[in-house]
């Protein structure tokens, strides 16, 4: 179980970044993290993977703080995809999730650390580009690689920060059913940020809007996208329609 | 087949590696000192019990004729010994040495080359283009002005203290800068290097030592005194193979190593001590070998690809290849003298490194004309 309780936190002598930040993270859920560019999402989401510490308060992990947590056990916990992995690095797909075992085998992989990657290649469908440098792949692809070196790495929170980026709505489809499956398949707890509001009416099981960074509401997604709540949220006029039992949000105006 | 059409490169690469070992210890003033001298041993052994028994031949009852005989047949025994002996000596003094200083230093400096290039996630930085050889040559020089004449051994820890500082002060200011054309980098290196330089060489002056500054920045491999500390080059190689999956990591950003259980800073400092300690003791041994540590790394990953784990062996291997041919170039032109390495390499290197900077230049010239 990961509980965050009253985290504050700022960058430099700035203006607090996060307010007092309390919630539990649901177990085997798809939570989604939503809110406007700066609300400070990736800030939350870095405190809690300990990649970042708090200015105060606290992240538990199984009732332990994370701060008090070793690095490497906090990766086999917790595995945290950032946003933007601009690679222009030659290594190959097969490596990469290689480097997912590190935590568990500091890098001597024995034969089970290699049956984990060989099963994470072959859950992302990789297996046809496993030897590939991952700078000559399409971009659904690079992602799909990421996530397979996070399910090497075996951890039962996963955390990925926007993890749509740079997809086109195929590809995004695909990677949030692939989530979706992740959690009902294996059972991973995940956290993701997204910024297409649809994607998480559609595919989350909790939202948890973020506005300044405070918590501004949470709940399923029948509660959290409704204009009352999401217009203040993104400061901007959503208009949302309802269409075989799922909402859609229509923001060009 | 296969296997072939795959490895292709290691193997040309291994080959290459052989012959130029070859070559090395074969080539000099002394013919007949080669590779052959290493085993004579029996003979040798053969023609110490050969005097023995000649000298115990009781001479009492030989005529004039008969003694002259056994006479000359000593002597030529001995002679031959002694050629044996004299050829065995060179190798074992000389060229074998040498040959390990080559492909010590040269290994070293690419591995440091590589562990640079890593953590400051760019490809142009290098022991030379990093300020780093120049502090070592201050280092030693601030050695020789404070203590005197120093055995190897502290001149080596004076290099190796200043070759961390300016390293360190290097890329974390580098890495402040966020500089958007990496081509830039090793140009701001190299004139950062020349200002150490410049301040040894004011020192120098100062303290009258300019020609042994003069001779520190005169890389070569026939400086017997210093070679021992060259050995010292073992400890951090051998390190860094152990620790080559975490640099790999460090090589692909702090957060992505933080997410993998990487202590960053801690393995960030241990590869800036190691590339401070290969610099700094090459320096001592040999002195500079520009170059060497920014194209060997860019040549092996653009072979073998970015998982250190897979190129460290290759790397070290071309790095030595490399400066192998170098040396025996610079044993061949004035034969029988000799040039110093340092020239030899930084002609062939520079030429090297001007096409990679083009390159680049050139590739980032690409990708703003795409945005
Ligand atoms: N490394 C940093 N240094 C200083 N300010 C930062 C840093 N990272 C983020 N910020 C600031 O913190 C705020 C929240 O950022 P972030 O957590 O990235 O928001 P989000 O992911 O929700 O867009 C922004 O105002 C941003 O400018
Ligand atoms: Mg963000």
């Amino acid at each position: 179980m990961i509980e965050v309780k009253n985290i504050t936190q700022s960058y430099g002598k700035n203006v607090d970044i996060l307010k007092d930040i309390n919630f539990t993270v649901r177990e085997n859920c798809v939570t989604a993290l939503v809110g406007a560019n700066g609300a400070g999402k990736s800030t939350l989401l870095s405190v809690i993977a300990n990649l970042i510490p708090a200015r105060s308060g606290e992240v538990l992990i199984d009732g332990k703080a994370v701060a008090k947590i070793k690095t490497a056990d906090v990766a086999k916990k917790v595995a945290f995809l950032k946003q933007s992995q601009h690679f222009d690095i030659r290594i190959p797909v097969k490596d990469v999730v290689e480097f997912g075992r590190f935590p568990h085998c500091g890098g001597r992989m024995k034969d089970a650390d290699n049956k984990k990657v060989s099963d994470a290649l072959e859950y992302m469908d990789l297996k046809y580009i496993a030897h590939k440098y991952i700078d000559e792949i399409s971009g659904g692809q690079r992602q799909r690689a990421f996530i397979a070196m996070i399910l090497a790495q075996d951890t039962p929170y996963i955390f990925l920060d926007e993890p749509l980026n740079n997809l086109d709505m195929k590809y995004s489809v695909e990677m949030m059913k692939i989530v979706k499956k992740l959690v009902t398949d294996l059972g991973k707890t995940i956290v993701v940020v997204l910024h297409d509001i649809n994607f998480a009416s559609a595919y989350a099981d909790h939202i948890i809007a973020m506005k300044d960074g405070k918590i501004h509401k949470e709940g399923s997604p029948a509660e959290i996208v409704n204009s009352e709540i999401l217009n203040p949220v993104f400061g901007h006029e959503f208009n949302i329609v309802e269409r075989d039992g799922k909402r859609v949000c229509l923001y060009f105006n | 087949m296969e296997f072939f059409k795959k490895q292709w490169k290691r193997i040309a690469t291994v080959l290459l590696f052989i012959v130029l070992v070859f070559f090395s210890l074969e080539i000099g003033a002394l013919s007949g000192a080669g590779i052959r001298s290493l085993f004579t041993g029996a003979e040798m052994r053969a023609l110490e019990l050969e005097i023995a028994r000649l000298d115990a031949i009781p001479t009492d009852g030989l005529d004039n004729a008969e003694l002259l005989a056994l006479i000359q047949e000593q002597r030529e025994t001995n002679e031959r010994f002694n050629q044996l002996y004299s050829q065995r000596a060179v190798m074992l003094h000389s060229r074998l040495p040498r040959l390990f200083a080559v492909i010590l230093s040269a290994a070293g400096l690419s591995v440091a080359g590589l562990l640079m290039q890593a953590i400051s996630r760019n490809k142009f930085m290098s022991p030379s283009t990093a300020g780093t050889t120049d502090a070592a040559a201050l280092g030693m020089l601030m050695g020789v002005v404070f203590f005197g004449d120093l055995p190897a051994l502290a001149q080596g820890g004076m290099a190796f203290v200043f070759a961390l500082v300016a390293t360190m002060i290097f890329t974390s200011v580098i890495s402040k800068l966020k500089l958007r054309e990496v081509v830039y980098i090793p140009l701001i290196g190299i004139l950062y290097g020349g200002l150490i330089s410049a301040v040894a060489t004011a020192i120098g002056f100062r303290t009258a030592l300019t020609p042994i500054l003069m001779a520190f920045n005169m890389g070569s491999f026939a400086r017997l005194g210093n070679f021992t500390l060259v050995y010292i080059v073992l400890i951090p190689l051998f390190i860094s193979v152990m620790f080559v999956t975490k640099f790999s990591i460090i090589g692909l950003g702090e957060d992505f190593a933080k997410n993998l259980g990487v202590n960053y800073k801690r393995v960030v400092f241990l590869g800036l001590v190691i590339v401070a300690l290969i610099s700094a003791s090459t320096f001592v041994a040999v002195g500079p070998l520009p170059f060497v540590g920014l194209i060997i790394p860019n040549m092996a990953t653009s072979f073998y690809g970015d998982n250190l784990k897979k190129s460290i062996w290759d790397l070290m291997l071309f790095g030595a290849t490399f400066v192998m041919l170098c040396d025996i170039i610079s044993r061949l032109v004035l034969f029988p003298f000799e040039m110093n390495v340092t020239v030899t390499v930084s002609v062939v290197g520079g030429i090297v490194f001007m096409i990679y900077l083009i390159r680049g230049m050139n590739s980032g010239k690409r990708i703003r004309a795409k945005a």
